[in-house]
């Protein structure tokens, strides 16, 4: 089995870590009865009751599934 | 060389995969709405369409050759006679893939495939763009076959009299050429209108 031969240095780790970046994904910006909604593009929405309980996923105006 | 399967591959092996498939057209029929996720939809639509291609067809020949894919009988028979009637008039893209959200165990993209059962209602066409369609496609096609006939003809006409006789061939060439090249355009224009046809 191959062993690393030496330690691996403070800035070695530190410097490889530093490229662990989450990219940011592309929303698209909504109004939705007043209220500005930020989402993500093409994907079907949860339609909730005015108590915020979930009721259905819709996607262009379409009931498509459960939640 | 065959083509790669277009798409990830499924399974643990090619027989593993035909038989996700398979299974998942079986579910899609019977329950007409699957919640799967994207790379199975993503490989099951062309499996499921062909399938409903041959429903389509209906004849005993088509349902041999669709319960090869799927074993079930009854599947087939509700394919066969519920399914098939409903997407008599649509023409392609018998299923709807709709993206729902990411599973929560291994954030899978998770999406509802559905069959697409509604009657067809087809999109007016567009004055412009049959128009434009018709306009150009006649003029392109009655173009093209002209210039290589006429190269073809004669270069025939020619290599034949210089075999001939050399002396009387530029003024019989090129009568020749002439009218082969007046019949290439009357047999190219009467191809056209049945090329439009098709």
């Amino acid at each position: 089995m191959a062993v690393p031969k030496r330690k691996m240095s403070r800035a070695s780790t530190r410097m490889r870590r530093a490229q662990w970046k989450a990219d940011a994904p592309t929303l698209v910006k909504t109004i939705e009865n007043g209220k500005t909604v930020y989402s993500l593009p093409h994907r079907a929405k949860v339609v909730t009751d005015s108590t915020g309980t979930p009721l259905y996923m819709e996607y262009k105006g379409r009931k498509v599934a459960d939640v | 060389m065959a083509a790669p399967t277009k798409g990830p591959r499924l399974g643990g092996g090619p027989a593993h995969e035909r038989l996700l498939l398979a299974n998942l057209a079986a579910a899609l029929f019977t329950h007409k709405s699957i919640k799967t996720t994207e790379t199975k939809a993503k490989r099951l639509r062309p499996v499921a369409e062909r399938l409903i291609t041959f429903a389509k067809r209906g004849d005993l020949h088509a349902r041999r050759r669709v319960l090869a894919v799927i074993q079930d009988k009854n599947v087939v028979h509700e394919l066969f006679t519920e399914i098939a009637p409903l997407v008599e008039l649509r023409e392609g893209g018998y299923t709807r893939i709709t993206k729902l959200g990411f599973r929560k165990g291994d954030n899978a993209s998770m999406v509802q495939i559905e069959l697409v059962l509604e009657p067809v209602n087809p999109k007016p066409k567009s004055a412009k763009k049959t128009a434009a369609a018709a306009s150009t496609a006649p003029a392109a096609k009655a173009e093209e076959p002209e210039a290589p006939a006429e190269e073809t003809s004669t270069e025939e006409t020619s290599t034949d009299e210089v075999a001939t006789d050399e002396a009387t061939t530029d003024a019989t060439a090129t009568d020749e050429t002439a009218t082969d090249a007046a019949s290439t355009d009357a047999a190219a224009a009467e191809d056209a209108p049945a090329e439009d046809a098709k």
